[in-house]
């Protein structure tokens, strides 16, 4: 029973922490060494996929752009730069043009490299093909710059805000409804009870007094 | 053609894009809102009953104990708290705007 609870709750743990890490916005320090437009016919991974630019129909085939960068270390990173639109993760993107504008700006080789900080939302995966979203672009001073992640600061903060007063709503709730109730379900169930043996014995008495040892 | 067309009702269907998607996003927000303002406004209502029968418990104060806990109650319902948990409409509502125009338009 201990290893089904711990399996449960490491599960759920897991889930919640994938999908935050999914979600909340991360910042890599890259070289962008282009930008492309490709028509993608999304399929099972159309999960991973923000939907259609805003005011454009849904459709899951469609021509997104695509930012190709560098990491500072050599490794290759792709970024895909879609509208989320009004849907969901919440970032309210709609302007995917002229952030693929930007990237052609920030555009360097290696001999002259601009660093540029992506901030996205997202995953690479190579196995589902899978980008990770590009929210915006900054230039900045070169690929050791410290950045301080202020967003997931006070999202995470303002999370466990709303889980403490969740709690404090139910204790409150707990306290002032559930046991009073509990309390006074009992006190009627007591009352039955004496009122059960007063009658019980009411009848014994009776018995006794007809049958019983005079 | 074909596309334009099936995306059209696809896009109407899933209201994934445009204002349809903005309707959804406003409608089933304000039905989320209006649920936490419920929440709130009975816990601070619990918090202000539960903070007047203590202070009726400690002595002080004469006449009946309900009678106490109701006019408490009554002044509480004008309050500034009371009204401040409106602020769970407005407070989304101008950030939503906000992240709107600073991730788009400046």
């Amino acid at each position: 029973m201990r290893y089904v609870k711990w399996t449960f709750f490491g599960t759920l743990a897991l889930l919640l922490f994938a999908f935050l890490h999914y979600t909340l916005p991360q910042t890599d320090i890259v070289r962008i060494v282009g930008t492309e437009n490709r028509r993608m016919d999304l399929g099972e991974n159309a999960w991973f996929w923000a939907s259609s630019d805003v005011g454009t129909a849904a459709s899951n085939s469609r021509d997104i752009f695509f930012i190709n960068a560098v990491y500072p270390n050599g490794k290759t990173m792709e970024y895909r730069n879609e509208d989320t639109g009004w849907g969901w993760p919440p970032y309210f993107k709609m302007d995917s043009s002229s952030t693929n504008t930007e990237a052609k700006e920030l555009q360097s080789t290696a001999a002259a490299p601009k660093w540029v900080a992506v901030t996205h939302y997202g995953w690479r995966n190579q196995l589902f093909t899978i980008f990770p979203n590009a929210i915006s672009l900054r230039q900045v001073e070169g690929p050791d710059v410290r950045i301080i992640p202020w967003v997931n600061i006070v999202i995470l903060s303002f999370l466990a805000f709303v889980l403490f007063m969740a709690w404090r709503i139910w204790a409150q709730f707990k306290e002032r409804m559930i046991e009073p109730a509990v309390i006074e379900a009992q006190e009627t169930l007591d009352d039955l009870d004496r009122r059960a043996d007063r009658a019980k014995a009411g009848i014994g008495g009776w018995f006794n007094r007809l049958f019983g040892r005079k | 053609m074909r596309i334009g067309g099936r995306g059209a009702t696809l896009g109407a269907e899933t209201g994934v894009c445009g204002m349809i998607a903005f309707f959804k996003l406003a409608l089933f927000g304000y039905i989320g809102l209006t649920v936490i303002y419920w929440l709130l406004s009975i816990y601070s209502r619990s918090l202000e009953r539960e903070r007047l029968e203590k202070e009726y418990d400690q002595g002080d104060i004469t006449g009946p104990r309900d009678a106490h806990v109701a006019r408490g109650m009554a002044e509480y319902e004008h309050s500034l708290r009371r009204r401040l948990i409106w602020l769970v409409f407005v407070i989304p509502t101008a950030v939503v705007i906000a992240l709107v125009w600073i991730l788009n338009f400046s």
